[in-house]
């Protein structure tokens, strides 16, 4: 681990953390991008500082996605949209200095279990991995969309709504099971779909600063008037309290990162859903819950070392930067695969301590991040919003060089915004939007697969697990009202 | 303004590396350093923080200088775009930025710098597209791939490559039929015989439906005689997807290009069938042909470099001279080797007559699949 300890490597390995704390925390700047204009310089250091570098970029700027999303409820990355629900909430009351101190610590110790887990456990995550096909991928999307119902903050209906727009517009382009273009019109643009950044970046991005034009009176104080205050004591306390969350979702995180058909976004969800399912305080959350910003932050950093399960054991991408890794690793002369961890066992154990360490340096560098973004917001909130749309802007254009994806941006801007003053909640709506298309897709190739039949979704023991679990939690609120009906009845 | 800034970076940074290290490695230049270069650029780390200050005040000095002299009339005299019509980090992109560096280099005396640009969607067709609506003056070149032969036949787009000059070839990727480790057949006769006796029940996956490689198994069920249902093509989003699907044995076979298999390959976790080329592989000399298993059918992705129509012939020469320098060179070889990359270089005239065969023979396959619009 020594040799790790170089300047030539602790430099760029520093500075592209703080690379990741900014590509993060700006919206349509994604890690995936970061990495991409990192490889070719890598190439220029030792592998273990451009290991180094691109480990460092992308776990840093999954946790500064949370950044904007609790200030501003503009999330910086689509694997930071929970963190619009309570994360924000807190910082409304108040106490965003405290929920950004619980952001901070649980990606650092949700990173550091996914890095245990795939220290330890990568080859037989990797077996588990491959049991996946699509009658569970279908189980598994649905389990998620349910969770539209928990993110509804209490418009059930409402929420479900979004929940439906949201698939409706994910049926857009060419059908990858179908071959053909659904509402394309002609537009070679919307063959690929919509773009999740440029949605993402138009409902939450655009539609904040259209919301704050029209309650004008705000304008001119400023974004964040109490300052971040960083309280680490009582961030420690509640962690303690709450560890077992930690836990659950790291676990949970670290799992979905490792199946090759879901991510770090879908893995936020997930710990999201759970935790409210699992916790004694499932009520309060939406309404800025402490395990509601523990969870998705602690899943999704476990998600981005969950992703190197497969790329480490199989060679084969569990996500967009591991697949430009496993690039980069063959021009190290570092073949991934079966036999890397017999024949690279060295090469195997630096990506690790790499990994590891990230997780201890993402704690100074998230800080500064913090810090740095709360003197921003101490600006008038006028200015704040002007460059919120410059960003949006630019955001947007810079994903696929596309003019196109702007007025996409645009749109979803004006749809996020009325939306909301019908008091439609938006996190269903990007549920919708990224989970449609792998319900739809696995469910449509799972009846090619079993030649029409329903069997396999039922049968297969994966399966089994899933939708046991689904009708578990979808008649659990159900029976208990009823329970405590009839206890209630006993007692009078 | 945009274009003279990158413009003068490229002058610059250049000559300032050239002042203090001697192995001229300015970090732009470095893209892409093959690991022969790398042990010697190793020793240029230390400078490595010096060399980035003087590049960042190099780049605010030419931000603010603004305009530099234009070289009149030799070409290139200002920045070369490159498009990649997919994505990030793929096959396509590796190569279009060791190529752009590539070409950077061969035109060196001027120092225009020639810049990837990733446009992204629509299968390939919004970047071919914008590739072939360009200004004809050699400023936008395109690095087409195979996709431009099948998806105006699926009224995916209009666009042919009729629509652009080509350049120059610079790889074909074979397809194969790949299976497990374990699985009992053993040569592609073995398989198609499978297939024969048990129609519609084998599956087979490797990209989405109508893409590339679905496209590939139909043509070679096709030659070998059997229905394009034969076989239920499994729609999936790629190579690595589909190779999870046949490691956790959820398919039967994947057809996909080589280059994307060859660790699997190389591990004997997955063995090949056949390869659909015209001779066998110098990567894999093991694996059959489809031809000399008596079924003549070859299906490669390929790739090379075009630009718009009616761009001058005499740019179009220059740049396929200069681009055939790199195919001999040592870097552009161990690039294409160590991504298992298979290089196959027609010069223009060659490689246009290619383009129209695949067209003929994409358009049968296509009709026949029953993708046709």
């Amino acid at each position: 681990m020594a040799d790790l300890f170089q300047l030539q490597i602790l430099i760029p390995w520093f500075l592209c953390m703080l690379l990741g704390i900014f590509v993060g925390a700006t919206p349509g700047l994604t890690a995936t991008m970061a990495v991409a204009l990192i490889v070719p310089i890598s190439f220029y250091m030792p592998p273990n500082a451009g290991l180094a570098m691109i480990i460092g970029v992308s776990f840093t700027a999954i946790f500064a996605g949370d950044i904007p999303a609790t200030y501003l409820r503009i999330p910086g990355t689509p694997a930071s949209a929970a963190a619009t629900l309570d994360g924000h909430e807190m910082s409304k009351q108040g106490k965003g200095g405290l929920a950004l101190t619980l952001d901070i610590y649980c990606s650092s110790l949700g990173g550091l279990i996914g890095v245990g887990l795939l220290m330890i456990l990568a080859p037989q995550l990797a077996a588990f991995a491959l049991r996946f096909s699509h009658f569970e991928y279908f189980w598994l999307a649905l389990l998620g969309l349910c969770m539209s119902a928990v993110v509804s903050q209490g418009a059930l209906v409402r929420g479900l709504l979004a929940a439906a727009l949201g698939i409706l517009f994910s049926t857009i382009g060419l059908g990858v099971v179908s071959g053909t273009q659904r509402f394309t019109f002609g537009q070679i643009d919307l063959m690929d779909g919509l773009g999740l950044i440029p949605v993402m970046i138009g409902l939450f991005g655009l539609s904040e600063v259209l919301r704050n034009v029209v309650q004008r009176k705000n304008l001119s104080q400023a974004a964040l008037p109490s300052g971040a205050t960083l309280s680490h004591k009582i961030a420690w306390i509640e962690i303690w309290r709450k560890k077992w969350t930690v836990i659950k979702s790291s676990v949970v995180g670290t799992v979905i990162g490792a199946l090759p058909g879901a991510g770090a976004d879908i893995a936020a969800w997930g710990a999201y859903g759970l935790a409210q399912k699992t916790s004694s305080e499932g009520r309060s959350f939406g309404k800025g819950a402490i395990e509601g910003v523990i969870a998705p932050t602690s899943a999704n950093n476990a998600a981005v070392a969950g992703a190197w399960i497969p790329a480490l054991v199989f060679g084969i991408p569990g996500d967009a930067v591991t697949a430009i890794v496993l690039g980069a690793l063959i021009m190290y002369d570092i073949k991934p695969g079966p036999s890397l961890f017999q024949e690279n066992r060295a090469q195997v154990n630096s990506i690790f301590q790499i990994a590891l360490l990230t997780q201890l340096f993402l704690i100074p560098c998230g800080l500064l991040g913090i810090k740095a973004f709360g003197l921003i917001l101490r600006l008038r909130r006028g200015v704040i919003m002007t460059g919120v749309t410059i960003f949006s802007v630019v955001g947007a254009y810079t994903i696929r060089n596309s003019m196109f994806d702007v007025y996409v941006m645009f749109a979803f801007g004006l749809i996020g915004f009325y939306l909301e003053t019908q008091k439609v909640p938006l996190a269903p709506l990007i549920l919708g939007l990224i989970l449609g298309p792998v319900l739809e897709e696995n469910f449509r190739t799972g009846l090619i697969k079993s030649e029409g039949s329903f069997s396999p979704f039922m049968t297969r023991p994966i399966c089994l697990v899933l939708w046991i679990t689904l009708v578990i939690a979808l008649a659990s609120p159900v029976l208990y009202s009823f329970w405590r009906k009839r206890v209630s009845h006993g007692s009078t | 303004m945009l274009i003279r800034f990158v413009g003068n970076r490229g002058d610059l940074s250049c000559c300032a590396s050239q002042r203090r290290a001697p192995e001229r490695g300015s970090v732009t230049r470095s893209i892409f350093e093959t690991s022969t270069n790398r042990i010697g650029l190793q020793q240029a780390n230390s400078n490595l923080m010096r060399q980035f200050l003087s590049l960042c005040i190099v780049i605010s000095v030419a931000a603010w200088s603004g305009c530099s002299p234009q070289n009149g009339g030799a070409y290139p005299s200002k920045t070369v775009t490159v498009i990649c019509p997919w994505a990030p980090g793929g096959g396509t992109d590796r190569l279009s930025r060791i190529f752009a560096d590539l070409l950077r280099d061969q035109y060196g005396s001027q120092g225009s710098p020639f810049v990837v640009q990733n446009r992204t969607g629509g299968s390939g067709a919004v970047g071919h597209s914008a590739g072939a609506l360009a200004a004809p003056d050699g400023y936008t070149i395109t690095m087409i791939t195979s996709e431009l032969n099948t998806m105006h036949w699926m009224g995916i787009t209009d666009l042919t490559c009729r629509d652009f000059q080509p350049v120059i070839q610079i790889n074909a990727d074979a397809g194969a039929i790949m299976v497990g480790k374990d699985s009992p057949l053993k040569t592609i006769n073995d398989y198609l015989d499978y297939v024969r006796k048990n129609p519609g029940k084998t599956t087979l996956t490797g990209t989405a439906t109508g893409g590339a490689w679905d496209l590939a198994r139909a043509g070679m069920l096709l030659a070998a005689g059997l229905p394009v249902d034969a076989v239920r093509w499994i729609p999936s989003k790629g190579a690595a997807p589909s190779i999870v699907e046949l490691l956790g044995g959820h398919v039967d076979a994947i057809c996909c290009s080589v280059p994307e298999v060859a660790p699997q390959l190389e591990s004997g976790e997955l063995r090949a069938l056949a390869v659909m080329a015209d001779e066998r592989l110098a990567e894999f000399p093991d694996i059959p042909t489809c031809k000399e298993s008596g079924i003549n059918w070859s299906a490669v992705g390929w790739r090379g470099l075009a630009v718009p129509k009616n761009t001058p012939p005499e740019i179009v020469k220059s740049l396929e001279e200069k681009a055939l320098a790199i195919a001999e060179s040592e870097r552009f070889k161990q690039f294409m080797k160590k991504n298992g990359f298979a290089i196959a270089i027609r010069k223009t005239a060659e490689f246009t007559t290619f383009l129209d065969e695949q067209d003929e023979q994409w358009k049968t396959v296509v009709e026949a699949a029953g993708y046709a619009k």
